[in-house]
């Protein structure tokens, strides 16, 4: 089995970004890394974050910093990965690129515990830069410039110090001296050495100054001084002039000020009033932001609340610290203070943010400040305050996120086109089940009714220079309506406009006049109101219009083609008429190319399935230039023309050039490159949009022409990063559609269905699912559907929270106490957390109030995807929290689908991992399965971490016991069970009488259950300790599972194997039959073997698109989706596996990983082939495009059509 | 040997000790006490309704005469009153509810496959006394693949077998598959044989209070 791997949706989750100025001028981007992903994203003038660049790096990004060079005006940005080597980046701006600038190796590839890689620190004045392991090892590169100023970086220095662990690193501000580096640290060679532990526990941290000799070229230990043990973050404090210099020391429940020969300034980091007192308070995510006269840092603690921090100085001496509280926000990995006043918050889990900055925490609030800090018997003395609505920051824009994807399930609930992803995400409040189509989102401007039921709908300008259009014109069957864009939308009587007749076609001709075709002529509209009107000859009408600013076609029924032009006057010249073998299907026009006079190219369309381009110069007018037959007649044809570019805001080169798109009545869109000069066409491509006819429309998105197909449902086709897209649009089926644009919306479109108009704007292009998010309360674990239902029943457990009632009662308390009325919000407490504009503290926000750690909550949500409203939401008491369910009918009992979920009951994972009880509830369905009623538990003796129906019986995986039950009267009665099982049973899959169980740390074990003994045998097992995180059945004989070192695996038990275990008349064999080592008597063969680079949480089998072939999808923790499609033919496997090869060597990844190392990491790859490496050729410069392509005895488009073909066939 | 693998003998006496109370709780009649909820027992059997601290202590109850005297009464008064209902029953409507389920039954299965019912309906009527309905049989003997498929769906399908298949019991004896797989199914929820071939419960496995004993059942219907 051949497999390609495709990310369908790139990682959504952020480990950490960076802002500055990568373009260079006074322009601010912010660099995010998404584990193997780097993207460059800007704000734009709306304040809505645009992402301008995503580079798969297929590396681990680890750290990332930017520098500036003295006296320069862009940033660079440097990159800590694992490929044990230093990279250096710059932003193309005119290639929208990252350009490498440097690459040097120090180490082994890997994430190891001495290569560095994991921390990076540049010196404030970028003349170094120090990179880090987490032990051990710390190198040191001078950056500096050459005479034609280009970036130099020297050979590596070394600050080694072996036996030591290292917290964090900064470069510290000391002007134009030598650059200093700063390092928590922490010496453990004494630790290591006692054997009592008594050394262990006297382990001192050090707060450790690193000098770079810039003379001498060489780094030495400066400084070096005890620190606080919970210290675990440092930040850098200006100097040199504009500051005291020196470092921050962030602490547990402190922030200390340090510098060399300074006395410690200490502050007390303020708490929340209902936190724990045995829990500290650690900060996370740290910003400074630096103007000309001042600067201030905004701290942000785990618990989310952002501190202002400000010192007093005077000189070089540090007066006071100050710590005021700011404002709160989620917990972010990264934070960003933009010089153009935003603020950018990367969230650890669930949404990212964008903020402004309404004031920069001016007013009086809760402060602690070094000045008044008390020291008392019981320690310092702790400052408290209350958390409170967001004063200094409104949000502006957020960026979906997806992190981290718990379980996924594709089905087709809703009866939709395509099947529907409902994945479950994000942690504790912020949790939510994500409901995603593959489409674009849109946003629905206005819908009204019209009159009667519209035919077409045209937008027109009055002036070809106006920036909105003037009319919206609407075609009835028999009739046409004219609405008037301005502060509303009117109907109007005095455009000039026939409303007695059906349309044709609408157009603004010339500079300033308006056309109207209707059946019986052409109606043209001048500027000052005069009205000329041609009329068809004799008894025929026009069938069809093809019309651009200066050339108009009409096709009368008969086939009879007739040629207008603009003259110089602005009057519409009758220039050629042509008769057609047939009656024309349909027609169009390219567009006037700039600076000429007029189109060359007229596509015809006709009913014997051909489609002819007709010339329309003076010269050979009318002529036939090329021909085409398709499969069916076409019904709709469109002219769309892509502008040369060379890279820009928007992709990379490609030359101008002209596609021709038709609908074809099969619904199939079929698209080919016209030659400019000859109107020659060639490669052509097609594709099944729907069971509908496509209707082509011209739209504008994003300044661009794009089109929009109009068949069963809404598809749009646009150009993205440099490629082209044709993806759907989340919206119903459309007849007719127009773009628009008025000064409430720029780039919109106006469409018409059934007997409504609608204006809606096409949103966050480049992405391939919208989603609809459902809040959920708790962290959710898993779900199961109901499958008759079709409801979802979803597990969720958080632990160290309070149960609804109890934050509800401490809640109305601290309002009580505050003064503030209760402002009922009960029910929102129950149907999860929507409204936060009505609730001041919104736990979505703020999160929930922490509880000792030993404390879980829990509940059982049954939930209507359709509505999405829960109907049952039972919250489970006593500590016990929800790990496994599954839906189980058992035989011959009178209960029909019951619903078993595995708890425990106080689950604590340290010091070690125990527990009280493990339960397993049964639940059953009533009114409809909208509630549950609890049956009846039974506790059991481990934790049951999987459950399963089996033969009408259950199967639970408990502890490392598999043990089948039956359903009792009060309880389960215990059938038969299996002991043999390594560590833990994390899934059970099965199929007819074999039980596929999953393993903690050692893969798969496959399994028989024989009724005539009731004994359950583990017959195959697997050679490699895997760490299963997910795992999905594919055959009978084949399991696919992730580990969670971000490898995805395929077992399969060979053929011989299998039939000798299915064929055992006596039964012997397999029991009596002994494995070597207490391993199983039979081993399963890996047939596939990948290496993701994140970690798996949910396989499936599925198909995303109607008809296609199933592939696996899966879904990772840093929230992306991915698909591994099986190849169906040799020839394709070859080809891809050629391509793939040569763009590991033409084309080797950005960060500087080999790509086959990386896919490799673990287990060596095999019989996958990376489809996002190959989709990466497109990017390629035109020369290595074609230097593959010949190797590959093609054309460069052909490869571009065969990656488009097998991405069609996944999405 | 052992399902538990034989590897303690130590774990699964103090396991087995543990377990005594739940058997003897198990031996008891769920409807003859009420456990309450601070652990206790009431008898709700005997007038008085005496509580007893323990499971041992509510087993040695049980045997008490006392408590003997007051079931019997118990016992007398639910036949009388069953007596009554069924009389009312029989008055109210002719119809007994047995063939009322038989007909609707047969009605589920006709509508969803009219042509074999039909055949099977002139089927009957040739051959008195029922013929053997062979699909039914084929589907008992893929019951074991049809639940396999974990669908999930055949809840219903399963019902109705069960139902058939007490209908075919009344009938006539068993033939020889139909009793394997009878045999199968009690092997399959822990019973095992001994060598006289009289089935006893194996020790590991937990048992309904009311599940039927197939010394019994195979014995009264072959």
């Amino acid at each position: 089995m051949y497999l390609y791997s495709l990310t369908l949706q790139q990682a959504t989750g952020i480990l950490c970004a960076i802002n500055g100025s990568f373009s260079g001028g006074k322009s601010q981007e912010i660099v995010v890394a998404r584990g193997k992903v780097l993207d460059l994203l800007r704000p734009d003038e709306n304040g809505k974050l645009q992402s301008l660049l995503s580079v798969e790096i297929f590396g681990a990004i680890r750290s990332l910093a930017q520098f500036r060079l003295t006296g320069a005006q862009k940033d660079y940005i440097v990159v800590g990965s694992d490929s044990g080597r230093i990279v250096i980046l710059e932003y193309n701006k005119e290639k929208n690129t990252f350009d490498k600038i440097h690459q040097e190796t120090f180490g082994k590839s890997g994430c190891r515990r001495i290569v560095p890689g994991q921390y990076l620190a540049i010196d404030p004045k970028g003349r170094a830069v120090m990179i880090g392991a987490c032990e051990k090892q710390k190198l040191v590169y001078v950056l500096n410039r050459d005479t034609a100023a280009r970036l130099t970086i020297s050979s590596p220095l070394e600050a080694h110090k072996s036996h030591t662990l290292v917290y964090s690193i900064c470069g510290v501000d000391c002007g134009f001296d030598n650059p200093i580096f700063a390092a928590i640290e922490l010496d453990y060679s004494e630790a290591d050495q006692d054997p009592t532990g008594q050394a262990a526990n006297e382990a001192q941290k050090h707060l450790t100054f690193y000098e770079l000799d810039l003379g001498l070229n060489h780094v030495s230990r400066k400084w070096s001084e005890q620190v606080d043990n919970g210290a675990n973050l440092l930040v850098t404090v200006p100097g040199g002039g504009d500051g005291p210099s020196g470092v921050l020391v962030c602490a547990e429940n402190f922030v200390i000020y340090k510098n060399q020969g300074h006395p410690d300034v200490r502050a007390v980091i303020p708490r929340r009033e209902d936190l724990p007192a045995e829990r500290g308070v650690l900060i996370v995510s740290a910003a400074m932001h630096k103007q000309k006269s001042m600067f201030f840092f905004l701290l942000q603690t785990e618990y989310g609340d952002i501190f202002k921090v400000t010192l007093e100085h005077e000189n070089d001496r540090v007066k006071e610290l100050k710590i005021k509280y700011f404002d709160t926000i989620p917990v972010t990995s990264s934070l960003c203070v933009l010089k153009s006043g935003f603020l950018f918050a990367a969230s650890e889990f669930g949404n990212h943010a964008l903020y402004q900055f309404q004031a920069i925490g001016g007013d009086p609030d809760v402060e602690a400040s070094s000045a008044t800090l008390m020291e008392t018997e019981e320690g310092f003395q702790p400052v408290f305050f209350q958390p409170r609505k967001l004063k200094n920051l409104v949000r502006i824009d957020q960026v979906e996120s997806l992190m981290p994807i718990m379980d996924m399930k594709v089905i087709n609930l809703f009866e939709e086109e395509t099947p529907q992803v409902f994945s479950l995400c994000g942690r504790g409040p912020r949790s939510s089940l994500r409901i995603l189509r593959p489409g674009l989102a849109i946003s629905e401007m206005a819908v009204s009714q019209l009159p009667g039921v519209p035919s077409a709908v045209w937008t027109v300008k009055k002036n070809v220079n106006d920036e909105f259009d003037a009319y919206i014109v609407v075609s009835f069957a028999n009739a046409t309506l004219v609405l008037s864009i301005g502060e509303t939308v009117e109907e109007v009587s005095d455009s000039g406009f026939l409303d007695t007749t059906p349309s044709l076609a609408v157009s603004l001709i010339g500079d300033d006049s308006l056309m109207q075709v209707h059946p019986s002529g052409i109606r043209h509209i001048r500027e000052d109101g005069r009205i000329n009107e041609w009329r068809t000859p004799g008894k025929r009408t026009i069938v069809k219009v093809g019309s651009n600013r200066l050339q108009v076609v009409i096709a009368l029924s008969g086939g009879e083609l007739i040629y207008f032009e603009v003259d110089m006057t602005g009057q519409l010249m009758e220039v050629e008429k042509h008769e057609m073998s047939g009656d024309i299907a349909c027609l169009d026009i390219a567009p006037v190319p700039e600076g000429r006079q007029r189109s060359r190219f007229l596509a015809v369309g006709s009913y014997d399935n051909t489609i002819r381009i007709l010339s329309l110069d003076p010269d050979d007018c009318m002529q036939v230039l090329s021909l085409q037959s398709v499969s069916s007649p076409p019904e709709s044809l469109l002219f769309l023309e892509v502008q040369a570019s060379i890279g820009g805001e928007d992709g990379a080169d490609h030359p101008a050039s002209l596609f021709l798109n038709a609908g074809l009545q099969n619904g199939v869109l079929f698209r080919t490159v016209v030659d400019m000069v000859t109107g020659q066409l060639s490669d052509a491509r097609s594709r099944f949009l729907g069971l509908r006819a496509p209707k082509l429309f011209s739209v504008i998105v994003r300044g661009r022409r794009a089109m929009l197909c109009l068949s069963s449902r809404p598809w749009l086709g646009y150009i993205h990063q440099g490629h082209f897209l044709l993806t759907p649009l989340s919206y119903e089926t459309l007849e007719y559609a127009a773009s628009f644009s008025s000064d409430q919306c720029a780039e919109g479109v106006v469409a018409v269905a059934g007997d409504a108009l609608r204006v809606f704007t096409i949103e966050r292009l480049g992405e391939s699912f919208n989603e609809t998010a459902v809040p959920l309360r708790y962290t959710p674990r898993k779900f199961v559907l109901q499958p008759k239902r079709k409801l979802l029943v979803i597990i969720e457990s958080d632990q160290g929270a309070f149960t609804a009632e109890e934050r509800e009662a401490a809640k109305k308390e601290s309002f009580e106490a505050a003064g503030v009325g209760e402002n009922g919000n009960t029910e929102q407490m129950e149907n999860g957390e929507d409204e936060e504009n009505s609730d001041p503290l919104s736990d979505e926000q703020y999160g929930y109030p922490k509880a000792e750690s030993g404390r879980w909550v829990s509940c059982i949500r049954v939930l209507d995807p359709r509505t999405t409203q829960t109907t049952c939401l039972l919250e489970l008491q006593d500590n016990e929290a929800a790990f496994s369910m599954c839906t189980v009918n058992f035989h011959d009992k009178e209960y029909g689908t019951l619903l078993a979920v595995g708890t425990a009951k106080g689950l604590q994972f340290w010091p070690k991992r125990s527990f009280e009880a493990g339960y397993i509830h049964i639940y059953r369905f009533r009114e409809e399965g909208k509630v549950l009623e609890l049956l009846h538990k039974t506790q059991v003796e481990g934790v049951p971490l999987a459950l399963s129906q089996f033969q009408g019986r259950l199967l639970a995986g408990i502890g490392s016991v598999l043990r089948l039950y039956d359903l009792g009267k009060r309880r389960l009665l215990r059938k038969c069970e299996n002991k043999l099982f390594p560590n833990t049973i994390t899934s059970i899959h099965t199929y007819r009488d074999r039980i596929y169980v999953g393993d903690m740390q050692e893969s798969f074990h496959y399994c028989k259950y024989r009724r005539d003994e009731n004994q359950l045998y583990i017959f195959a097992d697997d050679t490699v300790p895997r760490w299963l995180t997910a795992a999905q059945h594919i055959d009978f004989d084949t399991m696919a599972g992730a580990d969670k070192f971000g490898n995805v695996y395929f077992v399969r038990l060979p053929q011989d194997v299998s039939d000798e275990i299915e064929e055992d008349p006596t039964g012997g064999k397999i029991k009596w039959e002994q494995g070597k080592l207490n391993g199983a008597p039979n081993k399963v063969e890996e047939i596939v073997q990948f290496h993701v680079g994140d970690v798996v949480t949910c396989l499936q089998k599925a198909s995303l698109i109607p008809g296609g072939g199933e592939c696996i999808i899966y879904g990772t923790v840093m929230g992306s989706l991915g698909a591994l499609l099986p190849f169906t033919s040799r020839d394709d496997v070859d080809f891809f596996s050629h391509l793939e090869m040569h763009m590991r060597q033409e084309h080797p990844p950005l960060c500087g990983r080999d790509h086959m190392a990386y896919r490799s990491a673990y287990f060596p790859v095999k019989d996958v082939i990376d489809g996002d490496l190959c989709e990466q050729f497109p990017t390629l410069p035109m020369d290595m495009q074609r230097k593959i392509a010949d190797e590959l005895d093609r054309t460069p488009a052909e490869i571009l059509k065969k990656l488009e073909e097998i991405r069609n066939k996944i999405i | 040997m052992s399902v538990f693998g034989g590897d303690s003998w130590a774990r699964e006496a103090q396991y087995r000790k543990r377990r005594v109370d739940d058997l003897i709780i198990e031996g008891l009649e769920a409807s003859a006490y009420k456990k309450l909820p601070n652990g206790k027992f009431a008898c709700i059997i005997c007038p008085n309704n005496p509580v007893l601290d323990t499971p041992i202590m509510l087993s040695a109850h049980v045997n008490g005469s006392r408590h003997r005297a007051a079931e019997l009464r118990h016992k007398d008064r639910e036949l009388a009153m069953e007596e009554e209902v069924n009389k009312r029953l029989a008055l109210s409507d002719c119809v007994s509810t047995n063939a009322v389920a038989n007909a609707s039954v047969k009605q589920r299965k006709s509508t969803s496959r009219p042509l074999i019912e039909r055949a099977r309906q002139a089927a009957s009527e040739v051959f008195p006394g029922g013929v053997e309905q062979p699909e039914m049989k084929s589907a008992i003997g893929n019951l074991v693949t049809s639940c396999g498929g974990d669908s999930g769906s055949n809840g219903s399908s399963i019902e109705i077998e069960g139902s058939h298949k007490g209908l075919i019991r009344e009938m006539q004896p068993l033939d020889y598959r139909e009793r394997q797989e009878r045999e199968l199914k009690f092997t399959a929820a822990g019973w095992k044989r001994d060598c006289h071939g009289r089935w006893f419960k194996d020790e590991n496995v937990e048992f309904d209070s009311d599940e039927e004993d197939p010394n019994i059942v195979l014995n009264n219907t072959s």
